[in-house]
């Protein structure tokens, strides 16, 4: 037996120990124990290969996840170029229970060419940023492997092959498979080791360059996950973000001295170097990926929070004319974070930056592990709080993506969706139920009605349980991705009780933290948080593209003798009256619901109707007239389509429309009066 | 300055009726171009408990959400009658204007049958200078704004975040200063047509240009003061009505709202007097070098002979006692 066949057989017998005692099914496994989650190690060709199992960068004293994976990369950027040029060392942990002969990787920055997927459905379906109605080569973006070598096999990159198990898009070169010479074996460690090249596009999907700024965001090749028994390494869309592996990495930057810099995880060390660079080390334990960016006009501020596990360094990197607004950063980022912590559950690292980005960039907006960009401008009032809704948002994917990494390609509303429910929930009690995006000037705007609105547009198009690049087009993956879900699931409060939702909630990120859960796990931890079979829900909110749109149809009151006495108009007191109120279901969405009837002597009904029917009438005889009917009173349903339909009054009220004329009247009068001024 | 623009108010408070007039047409047309929008609005809201969200407060949601429904109409079907109505206001200052000019002048009120006959006379000489003054500030414009809108792309590369937004203003400014020139030269041919009987209008056009630039400073200055006043009445309107008015009180929003938009038509009107006191003191008689003038006697200034059946001018008498 040579030394290569010993070194299989031991890996071999090491994985199947590893096998007998972890669970096969990684995405179902429950947060490790600290016990699960120590380092193996094994020794390929003279080499010990292991997973740190470093707490560095968390407020734990053992490692929180089950680390798949070591990234130790050395990069060099080129601020003139807007380049990197690097070397990555990848050491890969395979849990997979089976002996892998192949690994996928992705690179995302090949995405911004010309013939790849990413930007041919950014053509036609729409994206976030660019429309592509002409290519300029300054949106070039591209990521190069230049030599891949595997620990004990070899320079293997002759094996590399563009794969595009998506569209089969021969063009689109964001996902790589690499062959191996061997398979590696279950439980085995494997490491390679890669020399590759990035060139940034000017900011392109929260990624890249704009003046002197950059983004380094997807910016090194990372490996497929392995999930549900097979690699799963989509190629990028223009719909989808990403899912990788936990595990740790150490990354070295050089950059300009300069430049003032900000990363994923905790700064480990910074070094001047004699070419007028300098050399700052990053370290990050138990996360899935790492960015970093750097401007030389970034302002910092520095603070301190007392999270539950211990201190979190906050670093808010700002531009120079976004100063003034430091401080509502920092306002949103801790009355966020004290709400998710108490809320959800503890926040474990012991950084969080936030990054103002460049203004005018298409890098606002954007979540990284312990590093999230906010989207400002100097212009923005008080009242107006679209800073505060960036930063709680992407505060909020620490949680949904950052800790439950669920998979973004393939169930985008568990992290989208999830967090933008759990947004409305933290920018409500922080701001104001119906004010949490504008409150100024007498005028109001709420995040809820901003959720409810996006989804209404696309209510019918598709279901939320769907791949993020099957989506008819951007806008329906927006609307039903982010808008959708957090209606479902304030919806879904009405039925199980708010309390009870947000125990469902607490319970599904203290399971599934550090982890890759699926959509049914998120399902069924509401059903047995609640007690509840919520099947008929799931289906048709989650599964289906069903409407939900009921209506008040009429409400007519006469009296009873109205056949004597014909001449009377109104009844005097006494009158008995005989009262109908019909509602309709409009939608195909069947769901139960409260209809609130009222009377005119102050009397209030409330009725249960299940809905299955396309409509019902409830009958009434008593001494006072119906003056309304409300569907829905506690205004629970937020994913009912239309909230006009949803209400009835017998008496007319035109002063919700005489005061919106009377505004449109005035710019009407102004419009006219500013043509006349100039024109003649 | 001064003089120009104590005259000019004096004219518009001489004939403080047009404003009135101007400002119920005003009223009236726009009411015409709402009509697609209130009946829309009432047939989704008067019955909603949830349009209750407008009245207490302003719930930008529930307007967004009329909108987006089918059943209210595309937004255009509700802002093009308004454009529409708008034009014709437009059309109508254009009509009636020769008039106003006309009653500017004189020095009694003008009577409203010499009203209408003013405006009859001069509407295709008005049809003509608006077609050319279209023509030149559409193409002064139009590279105006492109050249400010290319200095702001420049400017954008800059790293210094408000540089191109102080350009853009700063553009915006030279852009108001030179309309309002413009707007300065036509007013005067418009004048210079009216009060002169001039049926070339391009000599009204060539005789304003003149004056425009001869004292520049001096009508520029009026024009912008006025314009300035009119943003300030715009803004304490628009102040007044959030901060004195409740939400819930339609009546006294309409109010407030009127009362602002009566007053932003004084200033036009006050320019439009400027342009006639200019043209009564520099430009109605013909225009004699300074060089002449001081070899010889000063020339009377004399109005010019009114042709039979045309206008009155300044001190004629009036007419009918019928007035408008």
């Amino acid at each position: 037996m040579n030394a290569r066949w010993r070194i299989t057989f031991v890996l071999a017998l090491l994985s199947f120990c590893r096998i007998a005692s972890t669970p096969r099914n990684i995405a179902s496994a429950a947060a490790p124990s600290p016990a699960a989650a120590q380092p193996a190690s094994a020794s390929v060709e003279g080499q010990s290969l292991s997973i740190p199992s470093t707490t560095t960068a968390i407020n734990s004293p053992s490692p929180l996840s089950q680390r798949v994976v070591h990234y130790d990369i050395d990069a060099r950027y080129d601020a003139r170029k807007h380049v990197v040029d690097a070397t990555e060392t990848l050491t890969y942990h395979n849990l997979t229970g089976q002996a892998l002969d192949h690994f996928p990787f992705h690179l995302y920055q090949n995405a911004f060419q010309p013939n790849s997927t990413w930007v041919r459905e950014a053509k036609t379906q729409g994206s976030r940023d660019t429309g592509y109605d002409k290519w300029d080569p300054k949106e070039y973006g591209s990521e190069e492997i230049k030599s891949l070598e595997v620990v004990g096999q070899g320079d293997l990159t002759r094996n590399l092959q563009y794969i595009a198990p998506d569209d089969g898009n021969k063009d689109d070169k964001t996902v790589i498979d690499l062959h191996l010479a061997k398979p590696v074996p279950a439980g085995a460690f494997v490491q390679f080791k890669i020399a590759f090249q990035t060139q940034f596009p000017e900011t392109q999907a929260r990624s890249g360059w704009k003046r002197d700024f950059v983004l380094g965001g997807q910016w090194f090749p990372k490996v497929g996950v392995w999930w549900q028994g097979a690699w799963n390494c989509h190629q990028y869309h223009a719909t989808t973000e990403f899912f990788a592996d936990f595990g740790v990495y150490d990354v070295k930057l050089t950059v300009p001295q300069y430049e003032v810099i900000g990363a994923s995880g905790v700064q480990v060390s910074s070094v001047n170097n004699a070419d007028g660079t300098q050399t700052v080390t990053y370290h990050g334990d138990d996360i899935h990926d790492f960015a970093w960016t750097v401007s030389p006009r970034y302002k910092v501020h520095e603070s301190t929070y007392q999270s539950q596990m211990g201190p979190i360094q906050l670093r808010f990197l700002m531009q120079p004319a976004h100063w003034k607004h430091v401080e509502r950063h920092e306002r949103i980022t801790r009355g966020t974070l004290d709400r998710f912590e108490k809320w959800y559950g503890p926040y474990p690292y012991k950084t969080l930056t936030v990054v103002d980005p460049e203004p005018d960039s298409a890098a606002g907006g954007m979540e990284y592990p312990t590093f999230i960009t906010g989207d400002d401008s100097w212009l923005l009032p008080n009242g107006l709080y679209f800073i505060e809704l960036v930063v709680e948002h992407e505060f909020g994917h620490q949680y949904w993506y950052g800790m439950v990494a669920t998979n973004e390609f393939e169930d985008a509303w568990l992290d989208e969706g999830i967090n933008s429910y759990t947004e409305v929930k933290v920018m409500d009690d922080i701001l104001g139920k119906h004010t949490s995006i504008l409150n100024m000037a007498g005028i109001s705007f709420g995040e809820r009605e901003e959720q409810q609105f996006s989804y209404v547009r696309v209510a019918d198009r598709d279901p939320m349980a769907q791949k993020a690049y099957d989506y008819y087009s951007f806008n329906s993956y927006g609307g039903v991705t982010y808008g959708k879900t957090a209606c479902v699931l304030l919806t879904l409060e009405g039925i199980i009780g708010e309390d009870t939702m947000a125990r469902a909630m607490r319970a599904y990120f203290m399971k599934y933290r550090f982890t890759h859960p699926t959509k049914e796990d998120f399902l069924k931890t509401i059903e047995e948080v609640s007690g509840k079979d919520l099947r008929w829900y799931f289906n048709q909110a989650v599964y289906g593209s069903q409407v939900l749109d009921y209506e008040i149809l009429n409400t007519t009151s006469y009296p009873v003798d109205w056949f004597k006495n014909q001449d009377k108009k109104t009844g005097k007191d006494g009158t008995l009256y005989q009262s109908f109120v019909s509602v309709h279901r409009k939608g195909d969405f069947v769901m139960p619901i409260e209809i609130e009837v009222k009377f005119n002597n102050g009397e209030k009904v409330r009725e249960h109707w299940d809905g299955q029917s396309r409509w019902t009438r409830f009958g009434y005889q008593r001494k006072s007239k119906v003056m309304s009917a409300e569907i829905d009173p506690e205004h629970t349903i937020q994913l009912d389509r239309d909230n006009f339909n949803n209400s009835r009054l017998v008496e007319p009220n035109p002063k919700p429309t005489h005061k919106l004329s009377m505004y449109w009247l005035f710019v009407t009068q102004w419009i006219s009066q500013a043509m006349a001024w100039w024109a003649v | 300055m001064a003089n120009l623009l104590s005259s000019g108010l004096e004219k518009v408070s001489h004939n403080k009726r047009y404003i009135f007039w101007f400002w119920l047409l005003n009223l009236t047309l726009a009411e015409f171009g709402t009509a697609a929008f209130r009946r829309s609005a009432h047939a989704i809201l008067d019955r909603s408990l949830y349009a209750e969200r407008l009245v207490k407060g302003f719930d930008l949601g529930v307007l967004r959400e009329l909108l987006a429904k089918p059943e209210f109409g595309t937004l255009n079907s509700m802002t093009y009658p308004s454009l529409y109505f708008g034009f014709v206001f437009f059309l109508a200052t254009a009509l009636f204007l020769p008039g106003i000019f006309t009653g500017y002048a004189s020095t009694y009120r003008l009577p409203r049958e010499e009203f209408f006959r003013a405006c009859g006379c001069n509407l295709w000489r008005f049809i003509r200078i608006m077609i050319i003054a279209g023509i030149i500030m559409g193409i002064i414009a139009g590279l105006l704004f492109w050249a400010n809108s290319a200095i702001a792309t420049k400017a954008d590369q800059s790293t210094n975040e408000k540089l191109s937004f102080e350009l853009e203003m700063a553009g915006l400014a030279v852009i108001f200063l030179v309309m309002t020139m413009l707007r300065i030269w036509f007013d005067l041919a418009e004048v210079d047509t009216v009060l002169n009987n001039q049926r070339a209008v391009r000599k009204s056009i060539a005789s304003a240009f003149r004056h425009t630039f001869r004292s520049l400073a001096r009508l520029l200055t009026s024009y912008v003061v006025v314009t300035m006043l009119a943003a300030i009445v715009l803004l304490v309107g628009l102040w007044l009505w959030m901060k004195l008015v409740a939400p819930e009180n339609v009546v006294r929003a309409f109010a407030v709202g009127q009362i602002t938009l009566f007053l932003l038509l004084i200033p036009r009107f006050w320019q439009r007097g400027v342009a006639v006191s200019y043209w009564q003191e520099l430009m109605l008689a013909p225009f004699v070098p300074r060089s002449i003038v001081e070899r010889s006697p000063t020339p009377v200034v004399v109005a010019p002979e009114p042709p039979a059946g045309d206008l009155p001018v300044a001190g004629t008498p009036p007419v009918e006692p019928q007035q408008l």
